[in-house]
C-alpha cells in the first residue's frame, strides 16, 4: 500500500509564504498610486488662482480710484459672477483706511484687510 | 488500439485553454488601464498653465496701461486674442511648439443684471480631457459698441465694469 508521500512539504509552505508576500507587496504600490492621486487632486482643490485673481482685479481697483467710485456695480459683478460660475462667494467692502476682502468656496475660506490710503 | 489512458490530461489541457482564453479577453478588453493619478497630474500642469497665460495676458505693458486681454475684449478683437493666446499656451523650448486648443466664453451682468454669456473664441470640441481656467477682466467706462454686429448680440451694459473670462483648454 502506498505511504502518504511528504517530500514536497517544505515547497508548499514557501509557496504559501511567498504569495502571502506578494499580496502585501501589491497593497503598498496599490497605496502609492494613490499617493499621487490624492496629493494632485489637494493642488487642483485648493483655490489659489482664484484667489490671486479675485485679490488683483480688486488691487486692480484700488489703484484706477474705481474702488469707490463703483463700488456698488463692481463688487456686484465680482460677487453675482463668482457665485454663478464658480460657486464662491467674493466679496469685499472699504471701511474707512482698509479693503476688506473675503471668499469662501465652501473648502477654502479667505479673509484678508489690506491698507488703504 | 483506441486507449482512454490521457483522459485527464486532455481534460486537463482544454480547461487550461478555456482559461487562458478567458483571461486574454479580460485584458484586451480593459482597453486602456487608466492610473489616476497621471491624470490628476496632467489636468495640474495644464490648469496651471493656463492661468498663468491668462494672468500674463491680463498685466499690462507698463503701469497705467490697459492690458492684451482687457483691451481686446473691450475692442471684440478675437484675431489678436487668439493669436497672444496661442504663442503663450503653445511657447515651447526649441523650434518644436504645442497644440492647445480652448474655447473663451465671456459671463457678464446683462442690463437685467442677471448672468448671461457668449461665446469669444471657440474651436471645436470633442469631449477631449480638457481644464476650465477663469480670469477677471475690467474693462473701464467699457462701451459695446464694437459689439453691435456680434452674432449672439449681448445684453452688456456700458459702464465701467467686471466680467469674468472662462477658458475650456485641452491639447490634442
Amino acid at each position: 500500500m502506498a505511504r502518504l508521500n511528504e517530500d514536497g512539504q517544505w515547497i508548499i509552505m514557501l509557496g504559501f509564504i511567498i504569495s502571502i508576500l506578494m499580496v502585501f507587496l501589491a497593497l503598498i504600490v496599490n497605496q502609492s498610486a494613490l499617493v499621487g492621486k490624492t496629493t494632485s487632486e489637494s493642488v487642483l482643490e485648493f483655490p489659489k488662482s482664484e484667489i490671486q485673481d479675485a485679490r488683483t482685479e480688486i488691487m486692480e481697483y484700488y489703484q484706477n480710484g474705481t474702488l469707490v467710485t463703483d463700488y456698488n456695480s463692481l463688487r456686484w459683478d465680482l460677487y453675482d459672477l463668482s457665485l454663478d460660475r464658480k460657486g464662491a462667494i467674493i466679496w469685499y467692502e472699504i471701511p474707512p483706511g482698509g479693503i476688506f476682502i473675503h471668499y469662501n468656496d465652501g473648502m477654502t475660506d479667505y479673509n484678508e484687510v489690506a491698507r488703504r490710503t | 488500439m483506441v486507449d482512454d489512458s490521457g483522459q485527464l490530461y486532455t481534460i486537463e489541457g482544454v480547461a487550461a485553454a478555456v482559461l487562458m482564453v478567458v483571461t486574454a479577453y479580460l485584458v484586451v478588453s480593459t482597453t486602456t488601464v487608466l492610473t489616476p493619478q497621471d491624470v490628476h497630474i496632467i489636468d495640474m500642469q495644464l490648469e496651471q498653465l493656463g492661468s498663468d497665460v491668462l494672468a500674463m495676458m491680463d498685466t499690462p505693458d507698463s503701469y497705467g496701461n490697459e492690458s492684451t486681454l482687457a483691451s481686446t475684449i473691450r475692442e471684440n478683437n478675437t484675431t489678436v486674442f487668439n493669436s497672444t493666446f496661442l504663442s503663450y499656451a503653445n511657447a515651447l523650448t526649441g523650434t518644436s511648439s504645442e497644440n492647445m486648443r480652448y474655447n473663451a466664453t465671456i459671463y457678464y451682468r446683462n442690463s437685467a443684471d442677471d448672468i448671461d454669456s457668449f461665446t469669444f473664441k471657440a474651436s471645436p470640441y470633442y469631449r477631449e480631457n480638457a481644464v476650465k481656467v477663469s480670469r477677471w477682466v475690467y474693462l473701464p467706462g467699457f462701451i459695446k459698441e464694437p459689439y453691435a454686429s456680434h452674432p449672439d448680440l449681448p445684453d452688456l451694459q456700458d459702464r465701467t465694469q467686471t466680467v469674468l473670462l472662462e477658458v475650456l483648454l485641452w491639447r490634442v
